[in-house]
């Protein structure tokens, strides 16, 4: 065959025409977005994360959480994202706009987590109110009964540093509670709390039986308790659950993937997307289909 | 060939044409030239086709690792480099630049030299070139294992590692393109148009993605888009370019006669690189993204079905009356299995594609299936095929055991037929169970557990195969091959009268 120019120059522009259409005309249209703001200029979505969540995305995608946790919600006329409680409304471009590298995730091996600072407990520290969260533990009740069994087996850590334990509880057969936790017998803090996602980090099938999620052990420290046990020691029990007179805190890159973790939250409307949530006042008039 | 013209210099050999003199027969002259080509393309393809099956044992050795841990999760998980979240990007970014590019690169190099007619002017620059891409690799995957990955798929190579890649590719590139400008003859064969493509596409697809994620970095969800339109491109026109070009030289020169339609040829050329280049988005459903851009690439994922056909129908009748050959000939067996894998890889791309099927698979392992077809079952057998012609003709031995090529042949067809089956039955179970609200998350993911266990069994299957296959080429590389005129053949010839020339 004949014809070096048609040849190069085809093979150029097929693939500038591809460059076009998918990088740089999208680009145009959603890659400089600003957040949204009200008329006052305030309450304004999204925010920049904070310094530890930043660094915590870069721990996310370091050890590969986003190969299995996807971090979108689809339509509810497509999909049974908005059933399962991952959010109130799909996502959309100006949702990501800080988010660098952005890791929507193609894959499910894990639930989606685009949503999952929201579902932290109100007030994380010392809640005692029951957590309304059945949608999202599925396996809450094998768990409370190995742990509620070997609880008992375990070595009771003094703690008298430990302030938070709300004097409102109810008596708790084990004093297996940690600053974090609910007072619910079996020593799981409440779900998607701080301490619930270390506990989760650490010994993900000690909270989900059926969960296949890798351990993440390294990222915790297992050291011998000086004096005191320290306030962000993680409360385990069983096989987890370390030797007497030891400790396992979480390192900074732990406590910085958590602070991420809290920091996914896409439940602030968007005035660009319809949502399921139930109105709030500001965005319930503007609140259009696009 | 004969392994006598071996020991020349192949740079010394003048350029011009071979005057002819009356009583030399045209077909010695050719041969002769063809042996010279092949000579100077020694060291480096063996070099690139060496450091390939390195990694591919690396690779799949990690790969079954990957298996493993999915449904056994606590297996070595208290190590970080062995974490599951690690070792997965590796053994991934292992298979497409290590093993599969450099194995494409090697076949690349050689069919450019034999089809430009020109022998390899200053191999050893391709050579540093194989070693600087070696680095990259090693580098980005060290990386990687360390904790250094860029969270975007098939780009976790930190700009450090890419940029060793780029130098050594810009290496490589340069001189599989200056072939091209010394060649002789008017011609230019339809493998050329492949393989030309695939060189230049390459370079622009990976520094497009590069700047567009690292030096300007694009804002929010087009960083997603530009990772898919990276990835996608860098399956189709990078890997499935140089295996369709592959496989429209060693088709023809093995069965010995030339492809059955030039016409057909050129149009399924044209159709592959614009629409193929289009598709990806389809990945991202639903998501973040505005409807047109993925409404665009489930049309062109569907107009692929064009290029599919010419390119099917094109070698089937080229094929036609010699599927007997595929009892005897290695290099045919792999590549005719590698160019129907490229049709089924491009029907799953269809169907799963579609919205209706889509909101079921999306984010579930036939995704995983679909990237295996196209990388595996299409790509890398097509290139195992050209392995099997290439080598010989470098080594100057024949293919020391008919049998292990098919005990690799057939170990490598069941593995990653088992492995499709179950990760395409896997992800439609895996995907109507996460569609169903009233069932929990973890329905989704213990359902999917036999699946992955099958995946498992594949992955093993596949790895004898590779473990298979690198012994065999080892033999080789030591010169403990056959000295034979005859090729290896599969079976035992029959008395025929067309010799396939293998």
């Amino acid at each position: 065959m004949k014809g070096l120019k048609p040849l190069f120059l085809g093979i150029f522009a097929t693939f500038a025409f591809s460059w076009l259409g998918l990088a740089l005309v999208p680009n145009y249209q959603i890659g400089h977005l600003d957040p949204q703001s009200d008329e006052e200029g305030t309450d304004v979505y999204p925010m920049p994360p904070s310094g530890m969540a930043e660094r915590g995305r870069k721990v996310y995608a370091a050890n590969g959480c986003f190969y299995c946790h996807s971090q979108q919600v689809r339509p509810d006329t497509d999909s049974s994202d908005i059933d399962r409680k991952w959010g109130d409304r799909r996502s959309a471009p100006r949702d990501y706009i800080f988010s660098r590298p952005v890791m929507l995730g193609n894959e499910r091996m894990g639930p989606d987590l685009a949503n999952v600072g929201k579902r932290a407990p109100a007030d994380d520290s010392n809640t005692a109110a029951p957590v309304a969260s059945p949608a999202g533990s599925p396996a809450a009740s094998p768990v409370a009964a190995t742990a509620a069994a070997s609880s008992a087996a375990k070595p009771a850590p003094s703690r008298p540093g430990v302030p938070s334990v709300p004097p409102t509880a109810p008596p708790a057969p084990s004093p297996a509670t940690s600053l974090d936790s609910s007072p619910k017998s079996n020593g799981v803090a409440p779900a998607y709390s701080a301490a619930w996602h270390h506990q989760h980090l650490f010994a993900p099938r000690a909270l989900d039986i059926d969960s296949n999620m890798p351990a993440y052990r390294f990222l915790y420290q297992n050291r011998r308790i000086n004096g005191e046990r320290s306030a962000d020691a993680l409360t385990l029990t069983g096989a987890d659950a370390p030797p007497t007179g030891w400790e396992i805190v979480p390192t900074y890159e732990a406590k910085c993937l958590v602070a991420y973790l809290m920091s996914l939250d896409q439940s602030h409307p968007l005035t660009e997307v319809k949502s399921n949530a139930p109105p709030t006042p500001p965005a319930a008039g503007k609140a259009a289909t696009k | 060939m004969t392994p006598t013209f071996s020991t020349y210099d192949a740079a010394e050999v003048p350029l011009k044409a071979p005057s002819v003199s009356t009583d030399v027969l045209t077909s010695e002259v050719e041969q002769v030239e063809r042996a010279l080509i092949d000579a100077s393309t020694r060291v480096p393809v063996l070099m690139f086709y060496t450091s390939a099956i390195v990694w591919l044992l690396i690779g799949t050795v990690l790969s079954v690792l990957v298996s493993f841990k999915l449904h056994s999760p606590d297996l070595l998980g208290n190590v970080s480099f062995l974490t599951w979240g690690r070792i997965h990007p590796a053994q991934m970014d292992i298979m497409v630049f290590g093993w599969a590019s450099m194995v494409g690169m090697g076949t690349a190099v050689w069919l450019m030299a034999r089809l430009c007619r020109t022998v390899l002017r200053h191999p050893l620059l391709l050579v540093a070139g194989a070693a600087f891409w070696n680095l990259g690799v090693l580098l980005g995957v060290g990386a990687i294992l360390g904790g250094d990955s860029t969270g975007y798929e098939w780009l976790e190579f930190p700009p450090y590692a890419s940029i060793v890649l780029f130098v050594a590719y810009s290496l490589i590139m340069t001189w599989a393109v200056l072939m091209f400008r010394f060649r002789r003859g008017e011609q230019i064969y339809i493998t050329q148009w492949y393989l030309l493509g695939a060189f230049l596409w390459f370079p622009w697809l990976y520094s497009a993605a590069q700047l567009m994620l690292f030096a300007v970095p694009v804002q929010g969800v087009m960083q997603a888009a530009v990772n898919w339109w990276f990835a996608n491109n860098l399956l189709f026109l990078w890997f499935g370019a140089i295996a369709l070009g592959t496989a429209y030289y060693m088709i023809p020169k093995v069965i010995g006669r030339p492809v059955h339609s030039y016409h057909l040829a050129t149009i399924g050329f044209w159709t592959y690189a614009l629409f193929s280049s289009w598709t990806g988005m389809q990945r991202l459903v639903d998501g973040p993204f505005p409807a047109w851009m993925i409404t665009a690439s489930i049309a062109a994922t569907i107009l692929t079905i064009i290029p599919v056909a010419t390119v099917g129908l094109n070698q089937h009748m080229t094929m036609a009356g010699n599927f007997q050959l595929l009892r005897y000939s290695p290099t045919l067996r792999f590549t005719v299995f590698g160019a129907m894998s490229y049709t089924v890889f491009s029907a799953v791309g269809v169907l799963i594609s579609l919205r209706s099927v889509a909101r079921y698979v999306n984010f579930t392992e036939a995704s995983v299936a679909y990237t295996q077809l196209g990388l595996y079952a299409f790509y890398s057998m097509i290139m195992f095929g050209s392995m099997y012609y290439i080598v010989p003709r470098l080594v100057g031995r024949e293919w020391r055991y008919g049998s292990l090529i098919k005990l690799h042949f057939w170990a490598a067809v069941y593995g990653i037929g088992l492995l499709t089956l179950m990760l395409l039955a896997g992800g439609f179970v895996q995907g109507s169970s996460m569609n169903d609200p009233s069932l929990a998350f973890s329905e989704s993911t213990q359902s999917i557990l036999p699946y992955l266990r099958g995946r498992t069994l594949a992955g093993l299957l596949m790895m004898a195969a590779h473990c298979v296959f690198a012994f065999h080429f080892g033999l080789m590389l030591f010169g403990l091959g056959r000295t034979a005129s005859v090729p290896t053949f599969l079976n035992p010839m029959e008395t025929e009268d067309s010799e396939p020339q293998l």
